[in-house]
């Protein structure tokens, strides 16, 4: 039997008819649409469909589409502040090269955004460790450090 | 092209520059579409039916209660899809393939080899039904190492091919002299090494989705590095011809080489939504990616050389054995490829290789970055280290003495252009003052005695392109829009490496436009010229030239044009940056949009031309320097920073280069110290398909990586000089962890993984 959950994702008022045993990561992708969140395991593992729910990053996989009842959904298709504008992670991920494949970049901008929203000058052990729980195969995650170095600086100079 | 060619010098406005790669801009904001994002009204769903037992007849397979449970649409078995034998790795341009794989058999040769496959409404509907399909098995005796399988009287896997369990016949090389070789030696070393399997873990499990059209023709999106290979074996399979296959290909979640098979689920996918005339999604659940995809061959080496005093290797004898798994795949091709690498790397005039691959009833092994040659070099990089310690040598100066340099004779049979390896060894040694690294007091830490540090080199060559083995053709076709853009058609695939921003640098560049006004179709095989595929680290340097080539005659194309319009000959003009103009009097200029629109009579330009190459091979090459801090307590081995030094002929996209180097680098450490998909010994069953048991290197395990890249040695075989990079990391990052190792706690190890289990037995063996 499908169950309406009203929810708020990048700042709009949804509803979606899911089933009971349906996880967030599907509705999103399914049934809302938002198909840049992507299952690269489907049980916690990899990180890919890292979203933020009410402030907290999650693996969207891991949380039924119920559970989503009245809380605030944010996914990569809401990180840029506007049409024609980047969050500073995507430009500085365009910039440094901190996305090949492209495969794990929406899970790991969320958990950078989260990251540098609570820690605005996090230090190199920071930065590791906020991604400790998305995996990227293809960087070897060079770039991804330099790149969320590098929005940490933009970001603080926006601010000054 | 001559490999003699003189390389074209020029001041470069594009190459050579790390652009903007347009396909991220899509990926950053979460609009970038794969092929799982694709969804099509009234689309089905399919999964597979694996079998659990790893050798078995299928006795019978009762589908019925499956086909009535409500959602169900279609189930295929054995005994209802076309009986065809096929290739698994499609190459057409190879010798080597073996045609030995049904779309479904009556016979069961690896435990999770698909036995059925069901469409349903839902996912979980189809994965219902899965488990009320009745399979009823005979049980054959299982293998599952490869010494076994080839034993006399091993059970047979395979009724073709050339028995024994053999996928090909003994690969052999023989150069020089070996017997003489080893009776002038000082000394001789022999050893056996053993490498594990390593399992890609691309981020994005397989996928595709199957449509067929009401005049019966097929458009298939999966998620390939080869799309015009899976066109070719698809139709060749289902009997249709090549204008009724359509495969479509966008963004791609990684391959690494995997993803260069025609899978299984590929030909149930595109059965089901025929039987069903429905669309058809199949996605791999990641347990799948691991059981039903491709991982690196395991290989057993036994390895033995003779030296001169003064380090001068005299000869090589060496045997490998690769597992290939239950089916052939890529195993000839590695087997080849890996094999024959060894006639090279360190110079030696006698060498005497022997080359097996055989079947085992296990995953299938394929094709992954580095192909064949991780093994083989695994294995000579580190005895090179142990013939300087048997010298008392420092080992980067016996390297040096040793490794290739120009004129030798490649594995490829061509002579080597250049002395890049020479070149990166010397510069590692210079930057990091290796000597003094080397000469340094080993005593440890006070503060930490249980720490032991060490230093390693590894080095190794890899060609762009698979000559010989296949014989490559690279296509490329550049079209000038009215507008002076410039379209850019490629069936390269773009699996994440930024492929198509360095094809787009090169057209620009060649062609005299911007960056910015060149754009690239691909992925559509009815549209794109025919593409061999995305793998041999070839794509910059195969289709890079054909794409020169091509935006060279629409260049000239233009040049005519704009000289009759300026009433000049086209001498005098050049093309910079969009605009025409002449070399006496450049402020006389006109856009390439004002040379290819209509006037006075002249009507709108058609400028449009085909680049075709067919290369021989360049080789690249690197000597990665890495430390390694060993944890005498825990055995845990932590890599602490890693100066990779590459040639890699001319740079094109220099963070792209720097991305391909770091990416291979943790690859390449994972299957070095944590790596290892495993595959139980009695049953066959996989013990760690999943991302958490199968350990990947993360972002709290990388060390430093300080990358260097030279344009050392440039191959007039690539556009500008390029070679190919991709592979080449995850090559020599190996040896020099093993090497390292020993420096650090005096142990040698000859295989991978190099496990904390390992150090600690090796260490207990060591103070007995």
């Amino acid at each position: 039997m499908k169950r309406i959950v009203e929810f708020t994702v990048n700042g709009e008022a949804r509803d979606m008819a899911v089933d009971a045993c349906c996880s967030l990561l599907d509705a999103l992708r399914d049934d809302v649409g938002l198909t840049g969140t992507k299952k690269g395991c489907d049980v916690g593992d990899c990180g890919a469909c890292t979203v933020i729910i009410d402030g907290e990053p999650v693996n969207a996989c891991l949380v039924l589409a119920v559970e989503a009842e009245g809380r605030s959904v944010e996914t990569v298709e809401g990180l840029q502040p506007g049409v024609d504008t980047l969050h500073p992670l995507q430009d500085a991920f365009m910039r440094h090269g901190a996305s090949q494949c492209g495969f794990c970049t929406p899970g790991i901008l969320m958990m950078a955004k989260k990251l540098l929203d609570d820690n605005p000058h996090p230090t190199d052990e920071d930065i590791r460790f906020g991604l400790s729980g998305n995996i990227c195969r293809c960087t070897g995650y060079t770039k991804i450090f330099d790149a969320i170095r590098f929005a940490a600086r933009e970001m603080e100079a926006a601010r000054s | 092209m001559n490999m003699t060619t003189p390389i074209e010098q020029r001041e470069f406005k594009i190459v050579g520059k790390s652009v903007k790669r347009d396909d991220v801009l899509e990926k950053v904001t979460g609009e970038a579409q794969y092929t799982g994002d694709i969804k099509l009204p009234g689309m089905l769903h399919g999964k597979i039916k694996r079998a659990a037992i790893a050798h078995a007849r299928i006795k019978s397979i009762d589908v019925s209660k499956a086909l009535a449970y409500p959602g169900v649409k279609a189930v295929l078995t054995h005994e209802t899809v076309p009986r065809v034998l096929h290739y698994g790795s499609p190459h057409p341009r190879s010798a080597s393939c073996t045609k030995d794989q049904y779309i479904l058999d009556d016979k069961v040769r690896f435990w999770g080899e698909g036995v059925a496959a069901v469409a349903a409404i839902s996912e979980e509907i189809a994965d219902e039904a899965l488990d009320l399909i009745e399979v009823e098995y005979d049980a054959l005796p299982a293998v599952f190492e490869p010494e076994e399988a080839a034993q006399p009287g091993a059970p047979l896997i395979h009724e073709v091919g050339p028995g024994g369990n053999l996928v090909l016949d003994p690969v052999r090389v023989n150069r020089g002299d070996v017997d003489k070789g080893f009776a002038e030696a000082d000394f001789v070393l022999e050893g056996t090494f053993a490498g594990g399997r390593p399992h890609p873990a691309y981020m994005e499990p397989n996928v595709c989705v199957a449509d067929w059209d009401g005049s019966n023709k097929l458009t298939f999106w999966t998620s390939t590095q080869t799309s015009f290979m899976v066109r070719g074996i698809l139709a060749e399979v289902l009997g249709l011809p090549l204008t009724k296959v359509r495969v479509l290909v966008d963004h791609m979640g990684g391959g690494f080489g995997a993803k260069q098979d025609l899978f299984q689920h590929e030909f149930l996918c595109a059965l089901l939504a025929k039987e069903t005339r429905r669309p058809v999604k199949m996605e791999f659940t990641r347990h799948e990616t691991f059981v039903a995809g491709r991982s690196r061959h395991p290989c057993k080496i036994w390895l033995k050389q003779g030296f001169k005093n003064d380090g001068t290797l005299v000869a090589r004898d060496m045997k490998l054995v690769y597992d290939s798994g239950a089916y052939g795949s890529h195993g000839p091709g590695v087997t080849i490829v890996g094999t024959t690498a060894a006639t090279s790397l360190y110079r030696c005039e006698n060498v005497r290789l022997e080359g097996r691959c055989v079947y085992t009833n296990t995953p299938i092994n394929g094709a992954f970055r580095g192909y064949g040659v991780v093994q083989s070099y695994y294995a000579l990089d580190i005895q090179m280290d142990e013939a300087a310690e048997r010298l008392g040598m420092d080992p980067a100066e016996l390297k040096l003495k040793n490794v290739v340099r120009a004129g030798d004779i490649a594995p490829s049979g061509h002579p080597i252009i250049g002395h890049g390896l020479e070149i990166c060894l010397q510069h590692g040694i210079d930057v990091l003052d290796w000597k003094a690294l080397w000469n340094r007091d080993r005593t440890p830490d006070p503060k930490r005695p249980h720490i032991r540090k060490g230093w390693g080199i590894g080095c190794e060559m890899h060609g762009s392109s698979a000559y010989p083995g296949i014989k490559e053709q690279g296509n490329a076709t550049v079209k000038v829009n009215e507008d002076g853009t410039v379209t850019l058609l490629t069936g390269a695939a773009g699996l994440g490496t930024g492929a198509h921003t360095a094809l787009a640098q090169i057209v620009a560049e060649e062609l005299g436009v911007r960056f910015e006004d060149v754009g690239v179709i691909h992925g559509d095989t009815d549209v794109v010229p025919w593409d061999i595929g995305a793998f041999a680290s070839h794509t910059t340097y195969l289709v890079g030239t054909a794409a020169k080539m091509a935006a060279g005659k629409v260049r000239a194309s233009v040049l005519a044009r704009a000289a009759m319009k300026l009433q000049v000959s086209p001498e005098e003009i050049d093309l910079s940056e969009g605009k025409v103009f002449l070399i006496a009097e450049p402020d006389r200029c006109m856009t390439v949009s004002e040379a290819m629109g209509p006037s006075r009579g002249i009507p709108a330009a058609n400028i449009v031309a085909n680049g075709t190459y067919e290369p021989t091979k360049s080789y690249s090459f690197a000597a990665h320097f890495t430390e390694v801090d060993v944890d005498t307590e825990t055995g845990i081995v932590e890599v602490r920073r890693v100066v990779p030094v590459h040639d890699v002929g001319r740079v094109i996209h220099p963070i792209a280069a720097e991305g391909q180097i770091e990416g291979g680098i943790q690859q390449g450490i994972g299957h070095t110290l944590t790596e290892d998909y495993v595959i139980d010994k009695k049953t066959g069953r996989s013990l760690n398909a999943g991302l958490v048991d199968y350990k990947m290197p993360l972002s709290m395990d990388m060390p430093d990586i300080e990358t260097i890249i030279l344009e050392a040695a440039p191959d007039p075989g690539g556009p500008w000089g390029a070679k190919g990079v991709g592979e080449d990391p995850i090559i020599a990052i190996g040896p020099s962890i093993a090497n390292a190792i020993h420096d650090a706690i005096g142990v040698r190890f000859h295989h991978y993984p190099i496990t904390p289990e390992d150090i600690l037995k090796a260490l207990r063996e060591k103070g007995a």
